[in-house]
C-alpha cells in the first residue's frame, strides 16, 4: 500500500543487519499490558500483506471474529491516516493473503499447527511467508514449545513473530540486556524488540539483531493512537 | 411468586433419532401423572422406532409432539419444549432452542455419540443451553455407558461427570447407584413407579467410591466450599449438588445420568436432575432489541412486575383454531389483556390463555414471566414479539434479508395441490425469510429462501406434515446487476400525436452507491422541474430497477441525481415525467458499465479435525475464500466466503467427504461481482434459455 512503508513499525528493522527477520527465524515484541503489542503485530501483518506476501495469524486466545475485528479497527485507522480513497482492492488483498488459525480452549499443539499448514499448502496452495502468533503465555510456556516453533519456521520456510508480556515490577535483564520473560529464551529468537511507552509516544527499541553484537541506536517512535511510525 | 419462578424449568429433550426420546418423554409424562398408562413403542430393535413412535403419537392422540407440554415433579413445574426432529437449521429449530433454558441430552448406551448427536449438541452450544445427559438403553445387549461418557468427553468436548453408575448391565441391569447419596436405587412396581433405596451391593462399593472421588474432584472446581469440605472430610449432599449445579449452569460441567426408559429404570432420577441442576428462567440471560434505540441489545429481567415482553415461538393449527405458543420473558399477561405485536404495532386482545398438558388443555387467568403458555385465536406470525405497548422491543432483529435462492415447485397430484398451498401459507407465516409466489410468465409456483438446505427442509416438511408431494426444478440463484461508473443522462419525453400531449425533460447522472441501496437525489434548481413532478421522476427510475438491461436482473446500489430538466405548462404531467425518467435510465444504463453480482454466502463448516484438509479443498474448489480455521477440542471450524451458485449439492459432497461427521451453516453475506469468465457463461446460458423459450 502506498505510503505504508514509511509509517510501518517494521521500519525499526531497516537499519538492522539483515533488514528484517528472515525465514526460518523467530522474532518477538516484548511489552507490558496495554502498550500495544497486538496492534504492532497486526501492523507487521499488514506490512507483509501489502508486500504481496502471505500471512497466517495464529490466535491462542480469541476466536477468528475477534481477531478480524482487531484487524478491521487498525485497518480503518490506517486508511484514515494514509488518506486512502479507494480501498476495495486492498481489502481483497487482505482477504486473499491472510489466514486466521484460532485454537480455542487450550487446543494448541505444534503438531496441529504443522498439520494445518500442510493442509493449507496442499489444498489451497496457501504457503505463508510469515506467521504471527498472539496470546502465548511466555511465563508458562516451556523452552521445548518455542523449539517446536523454530522447527516449524525452518520446515515451512517462514518467519514467525510473537508477542510477550512483561511486567513493570520485574526489571531484571540477562547479561545480554534481554528482559523478562525472554531472558532464558533469547538464543531462540533472532530479533527481539521492546515496546516502551513514553510521554511523546511508544518507543520501539531493537534489543537483539540476529548475531550482530553492536546494535546501533535505531529505535523509532510510534504514534500512541495509531501505532504508526512517526518521522 | 419468586419462589414459584425458581421452581420452573423450561427444558428440551434432544436426542439421536433412535435413542428413545419418545419413550423417555412418555415415561416422564407417566411419572408426573400427565398420562395414566404406558404403551409399548413397537419395533424394539430400534430399526422402526421413529416411524413407530410417530404412529404411536398419532394413534393415541397424545400431544407428546405439541410445541410445549407442561408437567409437575416434586413441586417443580416443567415445560417440555419439543425440539423438532429434523436437525437441519431452520428458524423453527432456532426458536425452540431459544425458548428453552436447559436440556436433557439423551444418548444410547449401545450406539453412543453418533453424528446426529454431534449436530444436536452443537446447536445447543450455539444457543448456550446448559444440559444434563441421560444414557438410555442400559438394558440392551452391548450397552456400555462408560464408553459413552468417554465419547461425550472426546467427541463432544463435554466435561462429563458420572452422577450414577449402573448395577449390572444389559439383561442384568437392575438398578442404579447414586454417587451423591451413595445409595442403591431400585425401580419396582408394574411401571417402576416405586423407588426402593438400599445399600450399595458389596462388590460395587470400591468402584462407587472411586467414581464418587471423580465426581467430587470435578464438582469442587465450581465451589470453594465443597473443596474445603473435601479437605476437612465433611462433604454434604447439598454441597455436591450446589457445585454440580454451578458447573452445569456455566456449561462447564455435564452431569451424566443413566437408565433404561423402556424398562422404567432411572427416569425419576433424571427428573430430579432437571429440578436440581438445570436453570430457572431467571438464571438465564435473555436479550431483546430496543427498536427505539436502533436495535440496541437490552437485557430482560424475569420479573412479573415489569412491562410485558413475550415471544411467539410456534403456531399450531388445532381443530379449535390457531394456537400460538409464547414464552413470557418479562411481565405478566392475563385473559382480557391487550397486547401489541411489535412488527405490525397491531393491538390484540387475549381471548383465551391456556397451558397444554399431554392430553388436555388447562385454561389460565394469568401467566407470569418465565413461563410458556399458549394463546388462542391470535392473528400473528411465528417469531412475533408481543409487548403491552409500553416498550418497543423485539426478540429478534426486524431486518429480514432478501431471499437469495429460488426453486420452482409443482404438486405431484391433485390432492397435493391443495395441501401445498396450505403448507406454503403456513411456512410463510412461520418464517419471514421464506417466500412463495406464482411466476406471472411461467405460471409456476416459486419458493425462495436463504439457501438450498433451507428450501429442502420446507419441501420435506410439505411431504411429511402436509402430505403434499412436490416436484422441484433446479434451484436458481438471485443474481443482481449494478453499474460501475458515473454516467450522465439528458432525456426528453415528447409525445404530441392525438389527444393531450406529453412533455418532460430529465437531466442529471447515475452513479454507484456504496451501501447497495437506491437513492434519489434532487438537485433541481429554479423550478425547472416543478416539485410536484419529482416523485414521478423518482418512481420512473425505481420502476427500471426491477429489471436491469444487462441481463434482466434487479438493479442494486444506484444513486440517481437529477439536476436539470424542463417542463411544459400544458403538456407536462406526472406520467410524462415518469416516462422521461424511464427514457433517461435506458439512455444511460448500459453506458454506466453494468456488471452482474452474485450472492456470496458466509459458510461455516464444522468437522472432526482429521477432515480439515478435505473441507479446505472442497471450499477451494467452489471459488471460496477461506478466512479462518478454528480448532476447538477435537473439532475444526472452517469459515469461508463462497458464491451461492457454487454451493448446490454441497451437503451431499460434505457428507461423503467426512462420513457424515461434518455439518455446515450458511448465511447471506453480501453481493459481489461475478468473475468475467463466469459472467460470460451466465450470459450465454441465459441467451440459450430465452432462445429455447421463444422456440417453444
Amino acid at each position: 500500500m502506498k505510503g505504508f512503508n514509511s509509517v510501518s513499525p517494521l521500519k525499526v528493522l531497516e537499519k538492522s543487519s539483515q533488514k528484517g527477520l528472515g525465514s526460518g527465524n523467530l522474532g518477538v515484541l516484548i511489552a507490558r499490558a496495554g502498550v500495544g503489542k497486538t496492534a504492532c503485530l497486526i501492523h507487521i501483518a499488514f506490512d507483509k500483506i501489502f508486500r504481496q506476501e502471505k500471512l497466517v495469524h495464529i490466535s491462542l486466545e480469541e476466536g477468528p471474529e475477534k481477531v478480524t475485528s482487531y484487524y478491521n479497527v487498525i485497518y480503518y485507522d490506517l486508511v484514515k491516516a494514509l488518506n486512502i480513497e479507494d480501498e476495495s482492492e486492498i481489502r481483497l488483498l487482505i482477504d486473499r493473503n491472510r489466514m486466521i488459525l484460532a485454537y480455542l480452549r487450550q487446543s494448541f499443539e505444534t503438531e496441529r499447527l504443522r498439520t494445518s499448514l500442510k493442509n493449507l499448502a496442499e489444498n489451497l496452495e496457501f504457503r505463508p511467508d510469515t506467521l504471527i502468533v498472539d496470546g502465548i503465555d511466555f511465563e508458562k510456556a516451556e523452552r521445548a514449545f518455542f523449539e517446536g516453533f523454530k522447527e516449524i519456521a525452518k520446515a515451512f520456510d517462514v518467519e514467525i513473530w510473537f508477542s510477550a508480556l512483561s511486567h513493570r515490577h520485574i526489571t531484571e535483564v540477562n547479561e545480554r540486556g534481554i528482559p523478562h520473560p525472554c531472558q532464558a529464551l533469547d538464543d531462540l529468537f533472532s530479533i527481539i524488540i521492546e515496546l516502551q511507552p513514553g510521554s511523546s509516544g511508544v518507543f520501539l527499541n531493537l534489543l537483539k539483531d540476529h548475531d550482530n553484537p553492536a546494535i546501533a541506536d535505531n529505535g523509532i517512535r510510534l504514534d500512541p493512537n495509531t501505532f504508526l511510525a512517526l518521522s | 411468586m419468586i419462589d414459584d419462578m425458581n421452581k420452573l424449568r423450561n427444558i428440551g429433550i434432544s436426542a439421536h433419532i433412535d435413542s428413545g426420546k419418545t419413550t423417555l418423554t412418555e415415561r416422564i409424562l407417566f411419572y408426573t401423572k400427565r398420562i395414566f398408562a404406558i404403551h409399548e413403542v413397537k419395533g424394539k430393535d430400534g430399526v422402526g422406532a421413529t416411524m413407530d413412535s410417530m404412529e404411536l403419537e398419532r394413534e393415541r392422540g397424545i400431544t407428546i409432539a405439541s410445541a410445549a407440554t407442561h408437567c409437575e415433579w416434586r413441586g417443580y413445574r416443567i415445560n417440555i419444549i419439543d425440539t423438532p426432529g429434523h436437525v437441519d437449521f431452520t428458524i423453527e429449530v432456532e426458536r425452540a432452542l431459544r425458548v428453552m433454558d436447559g436440556a436433557i441430552l439423551i444418548l444410547c448406551a449401545v450406539g453412543g455419540v453418533q453424528s446426529q448427536s454431534i449436530t444436536v449438541d452443537r446447536q445447543m452450544n450455539r444457543y448456550r443451553v446448559p444440559r444434563i445427559a441421560f444414557i438410555n438403553k442400559c438394558d440392551r445387549s452391548g450397552a456400555d455407558p462408560y464408553k459413552v461418557v468417554e465419547q461425550l468427553r472426546q467427541k463432544l468436548n463435554h466435561n462429563a461427570v458420572l452422577m450414577q453408575i449402573p448395577i449390572g448391565l444389559e439383561d442384568k441391569f437392575s438398578g442404579i447407584v447414586d454417587l451423591v447419596s451413595m445409595k442403591a436405587l431400585y425401580f419396582e412396581g408394574d411401571n417402576g413407579e416405586k423407588v426402593r433405596t438400599g445399600e450399595i451391593p458389596a462388590q460395587m462399593i470400591e468402584q462407587a467410591q472411586a467414581q464418587r472421588e471423580d465426581l467430587l474432584d470435578a464438582a469442587s472446581m465450581f465451589s470453594d466450599e465443597l473443596m474445603e469440605a473435601i479437605i476437612e472430610d465433611r462433604v454434604r449432599e447439598d454441597l455436591i449438588c450446589q457445585a454440580v449445579r454451578e458447573g452445569t449452569l456455566s456449561r462447564r460441567l455435564t452431569p451424566v445420568f443413566m437408565g433404561s426408559a423402556y424398562k422404567n429404570v432411572g427416569v425419576q432420577l433424571i427428573l430430579d436432575g432437571v429440578n436440581q441442576y438445570l436453570p430457572a428462567p431467571a438464571e438465564v440471560e435473555n436479550v431483546a432489541l430496543d427498536l427505539d434505540q436502533d436495535e440496541k441489545e437490552i437485557s430482560l429481567e424475569t420479573d412479573p412486575e415489569l412491562p410485558v415482553v413475550a415471544l411467539a415461538f410456534k403456531l399450531e393449527v388445532t381443530p379449535y383454531g390457531q394456537l400460538t405458543y409464547i414464552r413470557i420473558y418479562q411481565g405478566n399477561i392475563g385473559k382480557g389483556d391487550n397486547l401489541v405485536i411489535t412488527r405490525t404495532r397491531k393491538k390484540l386482545k387475549i381471548g383465551r390463555l391456556v397451558r397444554m398438558h399431554a392430553g388436555q388443555m388447562e385454561d389460565l387467568t394469568r401467566a407470569y414471566a418465565g413461563d410458556i403458555v399458549a394463546l388462542f385465536g391470535v392473528d400473528c406470525q411465528s417469531g412475533d414479539t408481543f409487548t403491552d405497548g409500553r416498550l418497543n422491543y423485539s426478540m429478534s432483529s426486524m431486518f429480514v434479508p432478501e431471499p437469495v435462492i429460488s426453486l420452482a415447485i409443482s404438486p405431484k397430484d391433485h390432492k397435493a395441490q391443495n395441501n401445498m398451498s396450505r403448507a406454503l401459507n403456513r411456512f410463510v407465516k412461520e418464517d419471514p425469510t421464506f417466500r412463495s409466489h406464482v411466476d406471472q410468465e411461467s405460471g409456476e409456483t416459486i419458493i425462495s429462501g436463504m439457501g438450498e438446505l433451507h428450501l429442502d427442509v420446507y419441501v420435506e416438511r410439505m411431504k411429511r406434515e402436509f402430505s403434499a408431494e412436490v416436484e422441484t426444478g433446479n434451484p436458481q440463484v438471485a443474481y443482481r446487476e449494478a453499474i460501475t461508473r458515473r454516467t450522465p443522462f439528458d432525456y426528453i419525453h415528447k409525445k404530441q400525436t392525438g389527444g393531450s400531449g406529453q412533455y418532460g425533460r430529465v437531466a442529471g447522472f447515475m452513479e454507484p452507491s456504496e451501501d447497495g441501496a437506491y437513492r434519489f437525489v434532487n438537485q433541481v434548481k429554479g423550478g425547472v422541474i416543478p416539485t410536484e413532478f419529482l416523485p414521478a421522476v423518482d418512481k420512473g427510475f425505481q420502476s427500471c430497477l426491477k429489471k436491469g438491461q444487462a441481463l434482466g436482473f434487479p438493479v442494486l446500489g444506484m444513486r440517481v441525481t437529477v439536476n436539470d430538466g424542463q417542463f411544459h405548462s400544458v403538456d407536462s404531467s406526472e406520467r410524462a415525467f415518469t416516462q422521461a425518467a424511464i427514457g433517461a435510465f435506458r439512455q444511460a444504463y448500459m453506458k454506466a458499465r453494468p456488471v452482474i453480482l452474485e450472492p456470496i454466502m458466509k459458510v461455516s463448516v464444522e468437522s472432526p479435525s482429521e477432515y480439515q484438509g478435505s473441507v479446505l479443498s472442497s471450499i477451494n474448489q467452489r471459488r471460496g475464500i477461506i478466512t479462518s480455521s478454528t480448532e476447538d477440542g477435537t473439532f475444526t471450524i472452517v469459515e469461508a466466503e463462497v458464491p451461492l451458485a457454487e454451493m448446490f449439492g454441497y451437503a451431499t459432497v460434505l457428507r461423503s467427504l467426512t462420513q457424515g461427521k461434518a455439518e455446515f451453516t450458511m448465511e447471506f453475506s453480501r453481493y459481489a461481482k461475478v468473475p468475467e469468465l463466469i459472467s460470460k457463461e451466465l450470459i450465454s446460458s441465459i441467451a440459450k434459455r430465452s432462445k429455447g423459450e421463444k422456440k417453444s
